[in-house]
């Protein structure tokens, strides 16, 4: 799983850190800071999907 | 694979609760057909938060707000774009389908999932002025932009989430705003009176005029747009966005029997009275198993979370093991004049709230109890702060000792 964000378009909403506490953390500048390792957990993998599709400005892509 | 090559599924409702609905059926194989009425907009599924925030200042385009789709619908995916569903039969599992061109069908089903969400309220006495606007669709917000080159003096009515963050776009983008507020505070039906201050210190700070404590009770287009307040006085504008809320699109579940009292009434995993009937994002009403009440999210994150978590339920029914309860504590930010306001948990019914600072910015953190217990938290630009307090939430409300430490984490 590769998993990268676009940082013109994330605006530090929360949606994916939300969904996916272990792999997405934001800053108090709003900065995203993603886990340099996605745990091979299928749960956790799962939420990192969802947080890809759910991401309101699209700024998520995955590669699998 | 999972299911059946001859089941069928309907999944009414093309945003964002209709989309994970889909998707989520076809990561796990999902056998059969899904038939896909996505609703009377006509397009694919986009990002709604957008509209009020990037779209309106220009930032994204319509284009760029498309929600993606991981891989492109297999062959067994029927997408039904204009297409409403108009009735549900009351004795058999089939859906009344009405087309663009107004033919009508049943379509027959092994589980509907209805995710129909929400509009925004208009009273009929302001709907269809011109220059009056209200905001939910990608459509409602196009022509609002499509205003804004002749720079309008603008009111706005209603300070909930809409309104105010409509005001605060609107006002970034160099228009003058008067924001109507009903009640003293805007926001404060959500955030309470201590957010709601410094909301309102906000949108002072950045120029916009309110009117507080006001109701519109008429309104006239002729040229001007006239709105008139319940004291007597009146403004005039050039462009009206209402933000009054937002009423639930289940009418075409009347008369089926299902429980319609706010929204489409679901047990805690997320069925209906018929278990093959499930809800999923504004539209659905559960009994959340730790707030311990019936509750209904108007909240992206909770359209994405129920969604896949009804296809969970549903597909559990299947292999016949118990559904699991939704419990997700709800979420959701919202953008005005930079700042992010965010907002974990569900306040309703707090008894105690407590004010600290959090984040560089020193901004007010609010703290909201019932019963002694935290039942939501809330902070501008502390992600952190706000997002630890999750955990803390669901400790609590469980009934965990062990919640104190949880939040020291
Ligand atoms: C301007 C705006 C800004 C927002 N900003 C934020 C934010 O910052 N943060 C946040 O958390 N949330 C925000 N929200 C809320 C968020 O967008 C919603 O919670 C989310 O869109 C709910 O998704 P949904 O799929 O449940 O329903 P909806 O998005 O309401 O979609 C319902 C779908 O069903 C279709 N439909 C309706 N009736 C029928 C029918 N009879 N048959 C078939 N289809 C039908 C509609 O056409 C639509 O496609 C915002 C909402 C708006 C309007
Ligand atoms: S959901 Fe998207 S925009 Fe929001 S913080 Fe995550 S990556 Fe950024």
């Amino acid at each position: 799983m590769k998993l990268s964000v676009d940082r013109t378009l994330c605006d530090g909403n929360g949606v994916c850190m939300g969904i996916a506490p272990d792999v997405f953390d934001i800053d108090d500048d709003l900065n995203l800071h993603i886990a340099d390792e996605i745990p091979d957990d299928p749960a956790v993998q799962a939420q990192v999907r969802q947080s890809v599709t759910s991401c309101p400005v699209l700024a998520l892509t995955l590669e699998e | 694979m999972v299911g059946e090559t001859s089941q069928t599924i309907v999944v009414a409702g093309g945003s964002l609760a209709g989309h994970t609905v889909v998707t989520e059926l076809e990561r796990h194989g999902f056998a059969g057909q899904i038939v896909w009425v996505r609703g009377r907009e006509g397009t694919a599924p986009y990002s709604r938060p957008a509209l009020s925030k990037e779209l309106i200042q220009g930032k994204v385009t319509a284009e760029t707000i498309r929600l993606p789709v991981p891989q492109p619908y297999g062959p067994r995916v029927r997408i039904m774009d204009g297409a409403v569903c108009a009735g549900l039969d009351p004795h058999a599992d089939r859906v009344l389908v009405t087309q663009p061109d107004l033919s009508e069908r049943w379509i027959d089903f092994d589980a509907l999932f209805v995710c129909t969400g929400t509009q925004a309220r208009v009273p009929e006495a302001f709907a269809g002025l011109p220059g009056v606007h209200s905001l939910r669709t990608l459509a409602d917000a196009e022509r609002i932009k499509d205003r804004l080159a002749v720079r309008p003096r603008t009111v706005v009515v209603g300070a909930g989430l809409v309104g105010s963050e409509m005001a605060a776009s609107l006002r970034s983008c160099g228009l003058p705003v008067e924001l109507i507020v009903q009640g003293q505070l805007p926001m404060e039906a959500v955030f309470g009176a201590e957010l709601g201050r410094f909301c309102l210190e906000r949108h002072h700070a950045n120029g916009v005029t309110t009117r507080l404590g006001a109701t519109v009770t008429a309104l006239t287009a002729e040229g001007p747009v006239t709105l008139t307040y319940d004291d007597g006085e009146s403004s005039t504008a050039d462009m009206v966005v209402l933000g009054l809320g937002a009423v639930t699109s289940c009418d075409w579940l009347d008369g089926c029997g299902l429980d319609l009292s706010d929204g489409l009434g679901c047990d805690e995993a997320l069925r209906t009275a018929r278990p093959n009937i499930l809800a999923a994002g504004d539209v659905a009403n559960w009994r959340h198993p730790l707030f311990g009440h019936r509750m209904r999210v108007e909240h992206w994150s909770n359209a994405s979370a129920q969604a896949r978590h009804a296809v969970e339920s549903w597909l559990a029914g299947q292999e016949g093991r118990q559904p699991p309860a939704f419990a997700d504590v709800p979420y959701f930010w919202s953008d005005q004049y930079g700042l992010k306001y965010q907002m974990v948990g569900h306040a309703r019914g707090h008894d105690e709230v407590h004010v600290e600072e959090a984040g560089t910015g020193g901004y007010p953190f609010v703290t909201y109890l019932r019963g002694g217990r935290i039942v939501a938290a809330a902070g501008v630009n502390a992600p952190r702060a706000v997002m630890r307090m999750k955990a803390r939430i669901q400790a609590d409300l469980a009934g965990d000792p062990t919640s104190e430490e949880v939040y020291a984490r």
